[in-house]
């Protein structure tokens, strides 16, 4: 809830600023020419990692970004016909996600099957997939390097409306309940699913930052890095002992109307 | 630490994280005694090591009150009272293990005993409960009391397995477990489970109701689950027949295993049991029997087998006689007889295809008031 009121903070102070700029340089708050809409379409490529590793996962035996579409537009205010700064708000609906095979020793794990759950340390190979649908809320200031580059920072706000995160255990073993209980193998063969999907956050916020190329009048490329500031699971969750943090390259077209 | 930061930092190379990020090992969270041994070649049988308790079988005449076993353990983890200290073996002696990591413990109770008769008849009034998985279920396991009031048989069953599938919750959901209404006191009740998704998954759709003399091994479970029944415990006499009586209601579909791993119906065609038992030699290279050779016409080790010739369905307590048919040619040294060296194992089952995973949901064998009759 912290982390809401501190965006909500942010982007009052950035409307603040705004309309302080506009009054500074007598322009009208709605002057035409002060504001720059824009269309884009990118990719997210990236992960929900944990940072550092935890030293349950003793190694990444695959990982695939998957195709993660963004779709979206912003607005862009400069503060004046003659400002280097401007403010960017934006609303994109994206796509994050990523799968992983990964081999951990004493990982916490649920598994899931006709609606109960056996919990136990699993060692072995784990297959995670994570794919959440999200509708994002950049609010960013940008400055102007110069007349075809610029710059942009800020906090983001994402609603997650459709949120998955499964997967199967394989080729390895599992303790019931904890690391003193009767242990299980798993072939190659032998696979047991999890779902922790109804554990993930729905809100999310963290910070965005990156690099706009005005390549032609009317395209831009942009390159962002985002970073969540939360885990992607909610705080209740104690299964997986680690947090796991949304981070993503975005590169992305844009649309300059 | 800035370069770790920032080698992680680049999201795009995950793959990255991999070489640089991944931290060194943890110690050990897990406290198993991997092995143990004894000095000298007293071992009538190998050891045999479950979860929290340790069997070892020596020879007869072994001076059992001043032993000193040796144990491997889980890397790193310790163990009380010491590995290689002398203790009186006459009462079970318990060990701790603790892991590596100094947070877990697992009392081990080290059982050594000498050959001796097992009890040669079969109440099943007698069970205690195993509940696991923080108390979402609960499974019976059998046991019997000899004269002398002394547990003198523990049966071994598939129901550890069972509870992996998560379809069971009270004793009496599991394939196998004890029902009030036995021919004399309480029996043994085997009923053919369906293992849900998970077992679906695991190309494992049915359970089928098991008791036996012997060990489960629970870590083969999944993966091989033929290996998994080792079946046998030493046995000092000459066995004729094997009497008890029986009630049987087949299922009402009988199915096979699909391609798929799910069932597939078959029409026409009745469940049947099985109740059996086998008398053969241990020896170093087979000590026990399981569900790949058990029954084996080319297995060399069986002497005899007793294996019911009509199990045909009965919904009233139905008594039998079975006797012990001795393979041509094999013949009961009394020597290895009173060394311990021959073992005998009887099995039940209410699916009798139900190791390969055919039979009818629904299965059920009662079995009560068993006997072995012996020379």
């Amino acid at each position: 809830m912290k982390a809401i009121y501190g965006i909500l903070t942010m982007a009052a102070l950035t409307v603040s600023s705004v309309s302080q700029a506009a009054e500074e340089s007598h322009n009208s708050f709605f002057q035409k020419d002060l504001y720059t809409f824009e269309a884009l379409a990118g990719v997210n490529i990236g992960g929900a990692a944990p940072i550092p590793l935890p030293v349950e996962i003793r190694k990444i035996e695959s990982y695939n970004p998957n195709l993660n579409l963004q779709l979206g537009g912003s607005v862009t205010r400069h503060f004046s016909t003659s400002s280097r700064w401007a403010v960017r708000i934006g609303l994109n609906l994206e796509t994050k996600g990523m799968e992983t095979m990964a081999n951990v020793k004493n990982y916490g794990m649920e598994i899931y099957q006709d609606g109960k759950k056996l919990s136990g340390r699993w060692t072995g190979k784990v297959h995670t997939r994570y794919h959440s649908q999200q509708l994002v809320i950049p609010i960013e200031g940008v400055f102007d390097c110069s007349r075809k580059i610029s710059v942009n920072l800020g906090p983001y706000l994402a609603y997650a409306f459709r949120n998955d995160f499964d997967g199967y255990v394989t080729d390895g073993y599992l303790r019931e309940g904890d690391p003193t209980g009767n242990k299980v193998s798993f072939d190659t063969e032998s696979r047991a699913t999890y779902d922790f999907g109804d554990s993930l956050r729905e809100f999310h916020w963290g910070i965005r930052g990156g690099v706009t190329w005005n390549a032609y009048r009317h395209f831009n490329v942009h390159a962002n890095l985002t970073w969540g500031a939360n885990g992607i699971f909610e705080s209740s969750f104690k299964t997986v002992s680690f947090a796991l943090y949304p981070i993503y390259l975005n590169l992305g077209f844009g649309y300059r109307f | 630490m800035r370069q770790h930061l920032i080698s992680c930092l680049i999201p795009a190379a995950v793959a990255l994280v991999q070489c640089s990020c991944v931290r060194d090992e943890a110690p050990n969270a897990e406290c198993d005694i991997l092995s143990v041994s004894l000095p000298g070649d007293i071992l009538s049988r190998q050891p045999v090591i479950g979860n929290h308790e340790i069997t070892i079988m020596v020879n007869e005449g072994v001076d059992i009150t001043n032993l000193a076993p040796t144990f491997t353990l889980t890397p790193g983890a310790t163990i009380s009272p010491e590995s290689g200290t002398s203790h009186n073996f006459t009462e079970p002696v318990e060990y701790t293990v603790t892991s590596e990591d100094g947070e877990w413990h697992k009392t081990y109770i080290v059982d050594i005993q000498r050959p001796a008769g097992i009890t040669l008849e079969y109440s099943f009034d007698h069970v205690r409960q195993i509940t696991s998985n923080k108390g979402t279920y609960s499974y019976d396991e059998f046991y019997e009391v000899g004269t002398d009031g002394k547990i003198s048989l523990t049966w071994a069953s598939a129901n550890a397995a069972f509870a992996l599938t998560m379809q069971g919750t009270t004793p009496e959901t599991f394939p196998t477990y004890q029902y009030t209404s036995g021919k004399k006191g309480s029996c043994v009740a085997l009923t053919t489970r369906s293992t849900g998704t998970f077992g679906a998954a695991m190309k494992k759709p049915m359970a089928a109701g098991n008791l036996f003399i012997g060990e489960f091994a629970m870590a083969n479970a999944l993966a091989k689950p033929l290996e998994a029944t080792h079946f046998g415990t030493p046995f000092m006499s000459e066995p004729l027949s094997l009497s008890g009586s029986y009630i049987y209601k087949p299922g009402e579909q009988y199915c096979v295993l699909g391609d798929d791993g799910k069932l597939k119906p078959v029409e026409g065609q009745t469940d049947e049991f099985n109740i059996y038992a086998v008398f053969f030699e241990a020896t170093p290279e087979m000590e026990w029997l399981d569900g790949t050779n058990v029954m084996a016409a080319d297995n060399p080790n069986i002497i005899a087998i007793a294996e019911i010739p009509e199990p045909t369905p009965s919904a009233n307590w139905k008594d039998f006689v079975i006797p012990f048919i001795y393979r041509e040619g094999k013949t009961v040294d009394p020597e290895k007889l009173r060394q311990g060296r021959y073992s005998i194992t009887i099995v039940m089952c209410s699916s009798k295809k139900g190791d390969f995973f055919a039979g009818a949901i629904g299965s059920t064998l009662y079995v009560d008031e068993l006997s072995l009759l012996c020379k």
